[in-house]
């Protein structure tokens, strides 16, 4: 199972933003994606899959990483 | 001297002032009801915002209403104003707000109460300052940016403060202005409670707020955002600005008596001192605009202090409150009208003191009582804010 589509859909729904304008293995902040816009999405996406992401996600920087977390956080869902 | 020499408003009116003050001379309210669910109505004058125009969605987390109003208005302002010439760190942002971000704070509790979670941006996007903030990041503004929190009379103070600066040369441009917008129902009802709001029949909101008649009973809540760019007339030269007015002069003073009720003695210091300021003497101001909230209460006590300064010249002052059109902004209420007074003395038209069908005889203060009045030659006027807390501000203008 691959999050990033959905994480694509979400950030395309909040901020106008293709996901081909978005390289996923490259830092979001540094793609214009302030920490400010980060933060808010960090928030839905909690809210849409019923998740609470844990207190050491802050190092994840590239939409790759937060598919990877995502991913095993819904398995664990799951199990 | 200081000049000014851009204005920009996002109002209940729109946000072209030209347009906005033909409204006004119309006698054109903005106030509509709002908010049906509440157990009393209510009606606000609202603003038609156009998000888009000024920000794409990934500049809109954490950033509150009352700050996209600051900034568009503030862009309008110094688009008007032209190519100023300054150094980053030679303009200066004075800015002010009542509430701060009123929306995001709702929304933190309403979702609290519904056992939900506090979204992760409320402390930025309601804190007070953040209008300022927004306006300087916007225009790479790295001079002094301050925010002045004094109720009602929150603009005018920033007006005031900022013409001091420039006179001082602490910066050499000043944005000087505010903005509010707190039209949500757990603030409207709060509002209600402290039984300051004008009541009205259920097709008569518009004219709800009827300053200076004997039949007021309160005011209606607006939102908005209004700016003025402030710079030394000799600059204005330099640069061969248009200036619009000059801002002759400005006081602040407090009535130290109560939180909430009005003291003629505060207001006639702050009346006079700002007289004495600009250099002028009573009978040379022609036009009032009003603080004029329309409650029983605090126009007798306007219209007192009015008659106390102005004594046998009286008769020769216009008067009028354009919170009947376009609604009380709190915090930005004194930037607003200052732009009102602006020009009504560079188009030499006075607007009306609407909804007055009976004006209470114990006011005894000549008020614009038909629209579409000219001016009559009127070189200087003045703009009064008098707020809870105590703080009263006046802000001189002459014309340029």
């Amino acid at each position: 199972m691959s999050s990033l589509g959905d994480l694509q859909n979400i950030i395309r729904e909040k901020y106008n933003i293709e996901p081909s304008a978005l390289d996923p293995h490259v830092s979001m902040r540094e793609q214009g994606l302030d920490s400010l816009a980060v933060a808010e999405f960090l928030f839905e996406v909690e809210d849409r899959f019923g998740l609470t992401l844990p207190d050491d996600h802050q190092h994840i920087e590239t939409l790759a990483g937060l598919a990877d977390l995502i991913d095993r956080l819904r398995a664990k869902q799951l199990a | 001297m200081v000049a000014v020499t851009g204005i920009g408003v996002v109002s209940p009116h729109g946000d072209d002032p030209d347009r906005m003050f033909d409204a006004l001379m119309r006698g054109e309210s903005a106030v509509h009801p709002v908010f049906p669910e509440l157990a009393k109505p209510a009606a606000a004058a609202t603003v038609q915002f156009d998000e888009p125009r000024w920000f794409t969605k990934l500049q809109l987390p954490g950033v509150d209403r009352v700050s996209q109003l600051a900034v568009a208005a503030a862009s309008l302002a110094l688009r008007d104003a032209g190519a100023l010439d300054a150094a980053p760190d030679r303009i200066g942002i004075y800015a002010g707000c009542g509430m701060g971000g009123a929306a995001a704070l709702e929304a933190a509790y309403a979702s609290g109460q519904r056992g939900g979670r506090v979204p992760p941006l409320t402390v930025p996007a309601f804190m007070p300052t953040a209008p300022a903030a927004h306006v300087a990041m916007r225009h790479g503004v790295q001079g002094p940016v301050l925010t002045y929190s004094v109720a009602c009379a929150s603009s005018a103070v920033a007006i005031a403060e900022a013409a001091h600066a420039v006179r001082r040369g602490d910066v050499d441009v000043a944005i000087a202005g505010g903005a509010e917008a707190l039209i949500v129902p757990g603030v409207v009802s709060a509002w209600q409670a402290l039984q300051t709001l004008a009541s009205f029949q259920a097709d008569q909101a518009a004219r709800a707020c009827k300053p200076f008649a004997a039949n007021r009973n309160g005011f209606a809540l607006g939102e908005g955002a209004a700016f003025l760019v402030l710079e030394s007339s000799a600059r204005a030269r330099r640069r061969s600005a248009r200036v619009h007015a000059e801002l002759a002069g400005s006081a602040v003073t407090c009535d130290a008596t109560h939180l909430t009720k009005p003291d003629s003695g505060g207001q006639q210091r702050a009346l006079r001192a700002a007289l004495s300021d600009a250099g002028l003497t009573p009978p040379e101001v022609g036009y009032c605009n009003a603080h004029g909230t329309a409650t029983q209460i605090g126009d007798a006590v306007e219209c007192d202090a009015l008659r106390a300064v102005w004594g046998a010249a009286i008769e020769h002052l216009r008067v009028s409150s354009t919170k009947a059109l376009h609604g009380h902004l709190l915090g930005a209420a004194g930037a607003l009208e200052a732009v009102v007074t602006v020009l009504a003395l560079r188009r030499q038209q006075l607007p009306p003191n609407a909804h007055c069908e009976t004006p209470d005889p114990r006011c005894g203060v000549h008020l614009v009582l038909r629209t579409q009045q000219a001016a009559d030659g009127v070189d200087a006027a003045i703009c009064s804010s008098f707020a809870f807390g105590g703080t009263n501000a006046v802000l001189v203008f002459k014309r340029a």
